[in-house]
Formats: C-alpha cells, structure tokens, sequence
C-alpha cells in the first residue's frame, strides 16, 4: 500500500467528514438550544440537496443552487419550528421527536413525487472538476472545495457565536434557557433563528454532498443515522464535539474502506458503541449535571 | 388532616378508576382480543391483510410495554423483529431445523440481541436512547446487508418455505392462508396473555413508576438500569416472536426488516393506536394497515397521507385513537 | 449513650470548581429529630442528596450503622434504611393514592416479579394502608395523587418514605408551600414519627424548628458552622451573623 494512496484515502475522510460536520453541527446546535432531537435532519438534507439540483438547473448555476438552496431551507426550517414544533415545548421531549420523525416521512414521499422515485446524478460543476496536484499526489478539486466551504462556514460560525451579539445570547441560552428570561430576551424568536440556521446548515451540507453522491429520496436516511453516530461520539450540545467526531468518523470510514470495504459503514457504529461503553455522554459532552 | 370538608372527596369521585365498561374491557381484555382476532379474516378486505394486522400488531404489543408502559422511545425494534425472522428462516433453508426449533432460536436470537442493544442503550440519558437504539439497529441492518452469504444481502432471505406443519399431532396445510392464520394466531394468543400477565405483575408496576417518575422510583430502592433493561429485553423477545411468525407467514426475509423505517412504522402504529394501553397497538396497526390498503388504491404515494395523519395526531391527540376514547369515557 | 445511627466524616462536594460543600464532619444518634438550616445556597440540599445517595461526595465518607456507604448506589439506600422526600413535591402524580405508596412498598420483594398478580400480594396492600394511616390519608386511599391539595400530596410523599420501614428518615422542606394550618398538620406528623426513628429535616420556618428540633446543624458557604441544642444555636453569634438581614421568620 503506497503512501500516495493512504494520502488520498486520508483526505477523501476529511470530506465526507466535512459533510457530516454540517449535519451534526445542526443537529447539535438545535438540540444544545431547543432541546429537540430533529428526527427530520436526514430528510431535509436529502430536501437541499433536491433544492440546490432544481436551483441550478433553473438557473444553469451551480452557485446559485449553493447560495439559494440552503438559504430557502433554512427559512422553510424556521417555518416548520414555528407551525409545528413550537406548540409541542410544554410537552414531554418525546413529542417534538416524534413529530418531526413524520415530517421526515412526509418529505421523502413529497420528493418522490414531485421528482420521482429514481436518483439523479448531479454533474460536478466545470470549474470544479478534475484533479490538483498539491505535490503530495493529486486530488479531486470537488472535494477540496467542499473542504473549504465547509471550513470557512465554522469560522463564520464561530465568529458569529464569538464575536456577535447574538452569538452570545444562543450561547448564554443553550447553557440556561432562564437566563434569556432574566435578560428579557424574545426566546421565540431566538428558537426561530436557531432552527433555521440548523436546518440551513443541513440543506447546504446537502448541496455540497450532491455532486459526490447519489441524489434520491433515500440519501436522507443513511445521513441521519450518520449524523446520530456523530452527535453521541462528540457529545450531544457540543460543537466542538460535533467538528472533531465529524472528521473522526469520516477518516476512519474512508480509511477502513480501503483495507476492509465490507466494514466501511459497519466501522462507525462500532466506534459509537465504544463511546458509549467507555464515555456514555461523549468525547465532548458534559458529564450528568447535578444540582 | 383528619376531617375532610375540602372539595377533595368529589374530586377523588371524579378521578376514581372508571368503573363499567371499561373495567370489564380490562378484566377480559386477554379473551376479547383474541376473540377479535378470530373475526378479523372474515372482517376484513384480505387474508393478508388479517396476518399483517396479526403480526404487526403483536410487534406493536411488544413494543408498547417499552415505549407506552415503561416511557422508553426506542427507535429500534426492528433489530429485534428482523433477526427473529432471519434465525427462523436461517435456521429451517440453511440448517433444516424443523419449524418449532427455528421459531425458539429466533426467539432467543432476537432475545439476546435486545439485551446486547439495551445494555448499550440503557447507560445514555434521556434523548440519547431515541438516538443510540436507532443507531444501533442501521448497524445490525448493515451488518445483515454485508453478511450476505448468510442473509442475502440485498435481495433479502429466501428459500426456507414451510409447507406443512404438525401441530400438536394435527397436519396443518401452511400454504392455505386462512389455517396458516390461525396457527400463527395461536402464537400471537400465548404472548398477549403473557403481556397481560407482565402488566398485572409487581414487574408491571414497577415499569409504570418508572415512566411516572423515575427519580421518586429510584429513591423507593428501584434499580431503574435493570428494570428499565428488563423491560427492553421482553419487549424485544415479543418482537422477535413477531418476526418468526412474519418469516414463517412470507417465506422470505426483506432486508428492510432491519432497517429503521421498520422501527419508525412500529412506533407510529403504537402512538396511532394509543400508547400505554392494551388495546391500543392492534388498533393502531389495524388502523395504519387499512390505510395503506385504502390509499394505495388510488396512490402509490400512501405514505404522505399516512405520515401528515401521524403528524396530527401528535398534535391534536397523542393519546391515539384507543387511549382517547378511554378518556372521553372516564371523563365524563 | 447511644453509638451513632449515621457518621458523616469531613464530607465534601464539588461541582467543577464551584464547592457546594466542604469538611462536614457530624454524628447522628438514634430516634432524635435534627434540623439542618442556612441561608439559600449554603449547601443544605447537596448535604441530603449526599445523604441520600443522589450525589456521591467528592471528599469524605459516610457511615450507616456501621457500614460504609461510599460507591453504593442510590436504590440500595432505601434498602439500607435512609429514605427521604424531596423539596418539591415528587410522587407519582398518574397513579391513585394507595397504588404510590404500594409500588413503594413492593421495592423490597417482587421487583422483577412478571408473573404474580398483584392483587395476589396482599400484603402489600395492608403495609400501604398502614402507612397512608400514619400519615392521615387513608380517606384520599383511591383519588388520583395529582389531584390531592398541597399539604396532603407533601404527607403522601412521607408515606412513601415511610412504608420503607426507614430507620433514618430525611425530609427536606417538608413544610415547604404550605399555610399555617397545612404546617401545623405536618408539625404533629413529624413529632408523631419521630418517637421511634432518626429524622433529619432541612426547613426555613424557624420557630417550627426551634419547637421541633433535638439538635440544630447550621451550614454556611457548604461549611458546618454551628452544631447545637436550640437554645445553643439562638445563642450562637455567629449563626446570628450569617442571617442578619435575611429575616426567614428568624426571630
């Protein structure tokens, strides 16, 4: 096995590492805020990736479908919040999962209607096809885009959590919801802003994922799942936890699919079965708290 | 606190076990299920409805002491229901076992599996479990899809049709539908009134301290793990019985079995029906079946219809359609 | 003199940095009543979740009759012989009186019973009667516990700690909510069952525990500042320090 090979096996973990990261990281930061676990995640990832195809066929664009699609996902996750989970937070924890599980089975059944059962591939955009050569062996241009997007949106997130107003209030809120109270905060609309970005957040992880993948109805299923390996390994409400568990699962499903492809998607659920015997709540998750 | 002239003595009145009808469901609910279940194929549109209604129905039973009596919302019995029906049909095609030895080590297959999935499961807190028992089941779905000399892989296990059986000395044609119906009632009659039996158990009010208030159970010296375990496994041994009847029904084991959109109709079934009641999970997979049989007259696209009615019903009524109508009785 | 019922020695918790409560280090005897008071955040509810198993300590070790009590779990406590209630109120609001108190009961035999009838175990039935007798609510025995008052939902939660036979009881607020009728009730309660069992209470109402208390623990910032008779305490300068400007009826 030469060097150049486990080079590029390494950096093909990272991608789709980098693709589970805008997942879990949605799916983290909504349940770090709201408290819900969206059962739905998988299936509007699959919906953006859908949106982002019908965009940049409207549009003859790629960019455009990268721009709008996640764009009008995330404001259709802000109308999802409000219509239908948000009359469901007085109730047991159990209800808005619940809810959002058929949601997620309405929205395959929409796809399939609207686009039909069958995948569709997503051609890998001119500027962006091929392969680089970065001197160490050669790359496909695709993912190193995608690696870069994915980067440069955790900065912007992180400077957004840092360094912003409203940063500090999602932080301060995931951390004790009754300080938005005593702050005299509008808590609903924060829980608006947060859904929509965590669900936006998908949907773009849904757009960049197209080109390297099938797009079906079914692509959902397969990620939520993924997503899920990712947040208990990470450690549910953390993002940190969500980045680093991303790219852990990512390296170790491309890496295992070189020396035993029969267990590259058996790998990772191994590896949260291991989290939870050794560390339940997660590389980065807090401990039970106690009062 | 002796002499009571607070308004609590109506209030109790009110609040009182409801007595009649609902009390005589509950004492005969065993029987008259049964007694439903003999109906069901000469009531409904198919013989193959009927079984499906049987079988998902048990698996909704089983799933229920989990989900509706112990107040775990797992989201992966399919796990339990797929390898019960695979070690059947492996078992008879691949080992020749007769038809009695598949459907025990299907059982305890699917049996052990739960208790394996529930000791990972059970040490995660709260939302965890949803997320872990889902996660657990893709790998047992996964692993199935890998292991295809064994299970088929994608085309799913075929090749271990029973034709005949004896039972109890008595030859039964397994290929008739409506004989095969009754045996597998037979099975389906044994583990209901095991269910019951759970239900009226100490067992039974443990679990139900449990989904009341696991803390206050905890502090009266409950070892809720273990309980909470317990209940996991039994719930799983049902399920498991569900899906050697479901291999023993069809011939052949779907992968999709396995997969979580299996786990995912079970527990709208159960919440349709309404969760935490005896009652409630044959109807709510009765319900859920016969609306798939209706749509997809006219649509193959069934699901929409069938989810945003779930939807609403965890809006507007979560009880599902049992467990309201039980309300509507004691409250008036 | 009596050996003590429960030794709790240069017992200690911490919350990542915060201490909520540090070297407590106190000895309880048998069949006295003992208030543990303080301001808000002085540690008194990390001291009963100690007690009681809720919360391992970080630092120090606690003996029960004898035995060591470090890394037992929380649901061997009760079998032990410590049962507690909780500062807000905690039953099991969807079940009927008596069946709170009889699947309380039934923790210590039949708990992974999945065959016997219950209505098979009477005298399961009889020890919660007992005990919803002891407490006054044997009227109340079919209601639903979430519709109970206040006062009375408080007194089932004692004879859910009760029909455990506990030789140490721990009530933490018991009178917590309740107006004066519903406090003078509790206060007959408590010195009812305090003839023959060790109960340690955390209250605020100062002249209820003055008129109940053996023995008075004072807690400060997680620390044990005072340990006397009441009349010792109402002495203590300073104990009188500490509540000086937050009036909870100390007086």
């Amino acid at each position: 096995m030469d060097a150049e090979l486990i080079a590029m096996q390494l950096f093909s973990g990272v991608a789709l590492g980098a693709i589970l990261i805008m997942v879990a990281l949605g799916l983290s930061i909504i349940f770090g805020m709201l408290g819900v676990v969206n059962f739905a995640h998988g299936a509007l990832f699959m919906v953006g990736a859908y949106a982002g195809l019908w965009v940049a066929s409207l549009t003859g664009s790629f960019w455009w479908g990268l721009l709008i699609a996640p764009l009008a996902i995330g404001a259709f996750g802000m109308a999802i919040e409000f219509l239908l989970i948000r009359p469901l937070y007085k109730r047991s924890v159990d209800d808005p999962l619940l809810l959002t599980f058929g949601l997620g089975y309405v929205l395959v059944e929409a796809v399939r209607i609207v686009f039909g059962s069958d995948g569709i591939p997503f051609e890998t955009p001119a500027l962006l096809s091929g392969v680089a050569d970065l001197g160490i062996g050669f790359f496909p241009v695709y993912r190193l885009f995608v690696v870069g997007v994915v980067a440069a949106v955790l900065v912007l997130l992180w400077l957004f959590l840092e360094k912003t107003k409203y940063g500090l209030i999602v932080r301060a809120g995931a951390r004790d919801p009754l300080i938005m109270r005593v702050l005299g905060v509008d808590i609903g609309r924060v829980w608006l802003m947060v859904f929509g970005l965590g669900i936006g957040l998908t949907a773009l992880g849904g757009v960049l994922a197209a080109p390297m993948r099938n797009v079906s109805p079914e692509m959902g299923a397969l990620v939520l799942a993924e997503a899920f390996v990712v947040t208990v390994i990470g450690g549910m409400g953390s993002l940190i936890g969500a980045v680093v568990a991303g790219l852990l699962v990512g390296v170790a499903v491309s890496m295992t699919a070189l020396f035993a492809p029969e267990m590259a998607t058996i790998v990772m659920f191994a590896l949260m079965a291991l989290v939870l015997l050794v560390r339940p709540q997660g590389l980065f998750g807090r401990a039970v708290a106690g009062h | 606190m002796t002499s009571q002239s607070s308004p609590l003595p109506v209030m109790a009145a009110a609040a009182a076990r409801p007595a009649g009808l609902v009390a005589t469901l509950t004492a005969w609910r065993v029987p008259l299920t049964i007694l439903a279940l003999c109906l069901l194929p000469w009531v409904l549109p198919s013989k193959a409805l009927a079984v499906n209604v049987l079988i998902y129905g048990l698996i909704a039973v089983g799933y229920n002491l989990l989900f509706g009596y112990t107040g775990l919302l797992s989201f992966g019995h399919a796990a339990f229901f797929g390898a019960g029906a695979y070690a059947t049909g492996i078992a008879i095609g691949q080992f020749g076992l007769p038809w009695f030895v598949a459907v025990a080590l299907g059982v305890v297959f699917g049996g052990a599996l739960a208790v394996v999935i529930g000791l990972l499961s059970i040490r995660t807190r709260g939302i965890y479990f949803s997320m872990v028992t889902l996660a657990l089941s893709q790998l047992v779905y996964y692993a199935a899809l890998q292991a295809s000399s064994w299970t088929g892989g994608e085309n799913g296990l075929r090749g271990f049709t029973v034709a005949k059986i004896s039972l109890f000395g008595v030859a039964v044609d397994f290929l008739n539908p409506v004989a095969k119906y009754y045996v597998l009632m037979i099975f389906a009659a044994l583990a209901l009134w095991l269910v019951s039996r759970i239900l009226n158990s100490p067992f039974g009010a443990a679990i139900e301290a449990i989904r009341e208030n696991e803390t206050r159970a905890r502090a009266c010296g409950y070892d809720v793990e273990r309980t909470k375990l317990l209940s996991f496994t039994l719930s799983g041994l049902i399920c498991a019985l569900a899906g050697t009847m479901s291999a023993l029904h069809l011939a052949i084991v779907p992968l999709d079995t396995l997969h979580y959109h299996t786990s995912g109709m079970i527990v709208m079934m159960t919440l349709l029906g309404g969760a935490g009641s005896f009652f409630g999970p044959f109807v709510g997979a009765l319900a859920f079946l016969l609306m798939e049989d209706v749509i997809s007259l006219w649509t193959s696209h069934w699901q929409i219809v069938v989810g945003s009615v779930f939807i609403l019903f965890v809006l507007f009524l979560p009880k599902g359609i049992w467990g309201t109508a039980l309300s509507w009785r004691a409250g008036r | 003199m009596n050996a003590p019922l429960l030794a709790v020695e240069n017992v200690g918790r911490r919350f990542g940095g915060f201490v909520a409560l540090e070297g407590v280090t106190a000895s309880f005897e048998p069949n006295k009543v003992t208030a543990i008071i303080g301001p808000n955040g002085a540690g008194k509810s990390t001291f009963f979740n100690v007690l009681s198993g809720v919360l391992p300590p970080s630092t120090g070790s606690i003996r029960f009759k004898g035995q060591d009590l470090t890394g037992t779990p929380q649901h061997r406590f009760v079998h032990l012989g410590i049962a507690r209630s909780y500062q807000i109120t905690n039953i099991f609001p969807d079940l009927s009186v008596h069946e709170n108190v009889r699947v309380a009961a039934q923790a210590f035999r039949a708990r992974y019973d999945i065959w016997t009838d219950r209505s098979r175990l009477p005298e399961l039935d009889d020890k919660a009667d007992a005990a919803l007798a002891a407490v006054g609510l044997s009227q109340q025995r079919g209601a639903t516990a979430k519709f109970l008052a206040h006062g009375q939902q408080r007194a089932l939660e004692i004879a859910i700690a009760l029909v455990a036979e506990p030789e140490l009881l721990l009530l933490d607020e018991p009178t917590a909510g309740m107006g004066p009728e519903e406090t003078k009730d509790m206060v007959a309660l408590i010195e009812k069952l305090a003839a023959d069992r060790t109960i340690l209470l955390v209250e605020h109402k100062m002249k209820m525990i003055l008129g109940l208390s053996d023995r008075i623990l004072v807690l400060h910032h997680g620390r044990l500042i005072a340990d006397g008779t009441p009349q010792h305490i109402q002495a203590d300068s300073e104990v009188r320090r500490v509540y000086l400007g937050q009036n909870d009826g100390y007086a």
